[in-house]
């Protein structure tokens, strides 16, 4: 991917914007920080805290969002020792660089969210990589089959909690949200994956966004 | 084109699977587009409700743990620079406290070696498959130069490590091997070393009744970088491409 001008949050590439960007909001004019939010038990005050090498609130941080950042790797890797590396590594670069974390372009769980889901689609090119070389598994018998990763992938996915926002949108809509969100395809993977025109995959894809963000902004009201 | 053409690429851009020349020319309409920026920020948080969508799972306590020991030192630093600068309120040039920083820097780096280099000594002695193994592997965890990639084990072996130690310098390297079960004579353990993409066999080993292996690597081959070892399972013999099930894996 092209870098344009701007650093942004890249999925392909595994760069964060939140990372290059400065807390440069609304800064106060004495002292030149951005002013913490009210509550000191918030993600976003625990982040600050953290960049100033606060080890009892990134424990803090960690507690609180491992569990979403693991089960996002564990869905996507499907191996657990490099899920649990992927956990290690998103929390390391939380550490070294929550400096750069600004409130105003996301929340914290979007933050951990991405950092996560941009490192596990390259270690997934990664593995795919060296799938076309082993018989790369983490499943007992199954190398006896021969099954590549990419086949792998495709038929052992953790089931979306069907009473979750997810839940609520047609399978269809649902089905290329997962192939890119949580597989890491992009639309022409995933048109030649479901043998679908391209346009049919783009349509489905802003469709599912589009109702996504109906029943999401439903749920908050 | 108009802009509302750009907030659907805006959306696949979001999800990241916008690929191809519509992702080049997004980008370039994206460094000027301040409402595309807004999109895609707020695509975002809508689209991380799919991982919360997830069955929860709990990550094993022993990743917090490796996570804490392996800020530490980034932790530590910062520490004695401050407490030095209360021992000496008379003032010391800015010269000579860089000068500090770095050996303290140094010293901490020297001694993290140290401490890694120790402790793989030290686990190698606990591998009590005989004097040999200890002599060669100490021997060469000796070598300033020699590099360690821990092999966890998958799931064909999940109990299984592997500890490959190598010198860049000689080429040379071993592999410690504890917890793969014992092969059947018909196939061998192969070491791979991975180049990128490429996998270049690297020698075989067989497990017999003892829990731990050692194998001796007369020379990696010349003019590769490695960024990744593994162990498979593969016929007697071994295979010039690997066939069998991955048992062991490490990243360099």
């Amino acid at each position: 991917m092209t870098k344009v001008g701007r650093t942004y949050f890249d999925t392909r590439t595994g760069e964060s914007s939140y990372a290059d960007h400065d807390l440069s909001g609304k800064r106060d004019a004495r002292t030149g920080e951005t002013p913490l939010p009210a509550d000191p038990t918030s993600a976003v005050h625990l982040i600050r805290r953290v960049a100033n090498q606060d080890r009892e609130a990134f424990s803090q941080l960690y507690e609180r969002f491992s569990t979403l950042v693991f089960t996002l790797a564990m869905r996507m890797l499907k191996i657990r020792s490099e899920a649990e590396d992927l956990l290690q590594e998103v929390f390391v670069q939380v550490w070294r660089q929550a400096r750069g974390y600004n409130a105003e372009r996301g929340s914290p769980e979007a933050w951990l969210v991405n950092i996560a889901r941009s490192r596990a689609v390259d270690k997934i090119r990664s593995i795919q990589r060296m799938g076309r070389s082993f018989v790369l598994t983490d499943a007992p018998g199954r190398a006896q089959l021969g099954e590549t990763i990419e086949s792998w992938t495709a038929e052992s996915e953790v089931p979306i909690t069907m009473n979750s926002a997810l839940g609520n949108l047609p399978e269809i809509q649902r089905k290329v949200l997962e192939l890119a969100y949580l597989d890491g395809m992009t639309q022409t993977e995933i048109a030649e994956r479901l043998s679908e025109p391209l346009g049919t995959i783009k349509a489905r894809m802003r469709a599912g966004i589009r109702r996504l963000r109906e029943v999401v902004s439903s749920q908050v009201v | 084109m108009a802009h509302e053409e750009w907030l659907e690429r805006a959306d696949i851009y979001g999800l990241g699977a916008l690929d191809g020349d519509e992702l080049i020319q997004f980008e370039a309409h994206l460094a000027a587009c301040p409402v595309c920026d807004g999109h895609i920020r707020e695509t975002r948080e809508n689209l991380a409700v799919i991982a919360r969508s997830l069955p929860p799972l709990t990550p094993p306590p022993q990743v917090k743990a490796r996570l804490l020991h392996q800020i530490s030192p980034e932790v530590t630093a910062p520490v004695q620079e401050k407490t030095r600068s209360g021992w000496f309120p008379w003032g010391i040039s800015a010269g000579a406290f860089a000068a500090a920083g770095l050996v303290l820097a140094l010293t901490w780096s020297l001694y993290a070696t140290r401490q890694e280099l120790h402790t793989l000594q030290k686990e190698v002695a606990s591998i009590q498959t005989g004097s040999i193994l200890h002599e060669t592997s100490i021997e060469f965890l000796s070598d300033p130069h020699a590099r360690s990639v821990h092999l966890k084990g998958l799931a064909p072996s999940p109990g299984a490590v592997g500890h490959f130690l190598w010198n860049p310098e000689s080429r040379k390297g071993i592999l410690i091997t504890q917890g793969l079960s014992k092969n059947t004579p018909d196939k061998v353990y192969e070491l791979w070393a991975i180049a990128g993409d490429e996998p270049v066999p690297v020698g075989t080993f067989s497990v017999e009744d003892k829990p731990h292996t050692l194998l001796k690597i007369p020379s990696l081959p010349q003019g590769k970088s490695f960024d990744k070892f593994a162990v498979t399972l593969e016929p007697a013999g071994g295979v010039p491409k690997p066939t069998g099930p991955m048992h062991l894996l490490g990243n360099v």
